[in-house]
């Protein structure tokens, strides 16, 4: 039998000696950031970006007994005027993101390409994009750009740093894209949530 | 049995390592300005390639990292960085090779483009969309990659080399670059407590 999110957040909990977070509010949630700063890494600003036009979290790590279990790496642009944009849409098809997850001092997914053609994992797409009427024909697709977890997923624990690190490529040609600060390059992690739950602490 | 357990099930018995960090892991490789061929091999040539076009020096895997495949991903970019239609709309079949064994055998990948509407697997929503014949543009894509969900776990074990190989009869793949991606649940070293 396949492990549940919950049993492998509860399995690594037990190894790090995290006793209590099996008594903490279970959850769904989202952490995302933008590189505003065009480091190469997402994340390891978040402390210095708007909240919540840029990002969602005030430090990149979470607070005690918090904890998410990465299910779904995705990546978005955000352009000058703050809007969310299709990375296709805005570096074309043949752009590759390669990015590495690093959680303390590990890395937990290396050197993973996310195809701006949408990438792998474009089974259940439904981005499309219509030219105009409500009757229009398809006029072209938003692709997918998202790495969904095999097996239970990547558990990101309590009050330890994590970042993403990330290049851009053009497959085609090899050379590297820079990203300018109106394709900044965004980052989300979804996945099952724990929540401080004080009901049995005080 | 698990893409875990069969990944560790295999590693045993081979007597490779069991220990690392479990991960999901996309290997890809590139071939640039393919043209009109009847074969073609991923995974054999490095040379050249930058670490936009490969995550990978060699065609084998580390001594301390293995993986099971899940998914075959593969596109086709024009020289104006297009996606089109993976070798036209001729058939092909795709071979996987793991050391001197062929673990995917004549698969055909035609029916999984786009415009078919015959994709092997029933979550493959777009299968089938026609478009407004607009052409397409770098930033207005009208198809999407072939991608295969293969429905038992092929494990590529530490250090064997492997390979992907496409046949077809002359299948055309232009003067961009054609792209391979292998999908799927992997281990990869981790010092852990040993350093």
């Amino acid at each position: 039998m396949a492990l549940s999110a919950q049993d492998k957040i509860l399995y690594v909990a037990n190894k790090l000696g995290l006793s209590t977070l099996g008594n903490m509010q279970g959850s769904t949630g989202a952490v995302y950031d933008v590189d505003t700063d065009l480091s190469g890494q997402i994340f390891s600003s978040a402390s210095r970006h708007q909240n919540p036009g840029v990002t969602n979290i005030t430090e990149n790590q979470f607070e005690v007994n918090e904890a998410l279990l990465v299910e779904n790496i995705a990546f978005y642009v955000k352009d000058g005027n703050g809007d969310t944009l299709n990375f296709q849409n805005v570096y074309g098809s043949s752009a590759v993101i390669v990015y590495d997850l690093i959680i303390g001092n590990k890395r937990t997914m290396k050197n993973t390409p996310v195809f701006g053609a949408g990438s792998p994992y474009t089974f259940a797409n439904s981005g499309v994009t219509s030219d105009g009427g409500p009757d229009a024909a398809l006029s072209s697709y938003s692709p997918r750009h998202q790495t969904f977890l095999e097996g239970a997923g990547i558990l990101i624990p309590p009050q330890v740093q994590w970042y993403v690190d990330y290049r851009i490529f053009n497959v085609v040609t090899g050379a590297t894209i820079a990203a300018t600060e109106e394709t900044a390059l965004g980052c989300y992690l979804f996945g099952t949530r724990v929540l401080l739950n004080f009901n049995t602490t005080i | 049995m698990s893409q875990v357990g069969k990944l560790g099930y295999v590693d045993s018995k081979l007597g490779a390592p069991t220990s690392g960090q479990q991960t999901t892991r996309i290997l890809f490789n590139t071939i640039e300005v393919p043209g009109t061929t009847s074969s073609l091999s991923f995974f054999k040539n490095f040379q050249g390639l930058t670490d936009g076009q490969t995550n990978l020096t060699q065609n084998k895997l580390d001594s301390m990292e293995s993986m099971v495949i899940k998914t075959i991903w593969l596109a086709q970019f024009t020289s104006a960085n297009v996606l089109e239609s993976f070798g036209g709309l001729v058939q092909q079949t795709l071979s996987i090779i793991v050391g001197n064994q062929t673990v995917v055998k004549n698969l055909p990948i035609q029916f999984n483009q786009g415009v078919n509407g015959q994709a092997f697997d029933r979550l493959h929503e777009n299968a089938g969309v026609i478009t407004d014949d607009q052409a397409a543009t770098s930033t207005a894509q009208v198809i999407q990659p072939v991608e295969i969900r293969l429905l038992t776990d092929i494990v590529i074990p530490p250090q064997v080399a492997f390979e992907v190989r496409i046949e077809s009869n002359a299948g055309v793949y232009g003067t961009g670059a054609v792209v391979c991606a292998l999908s799927g649940y992997g281990k990869i070293f981790s010092a852990g407590s040993s350093f």
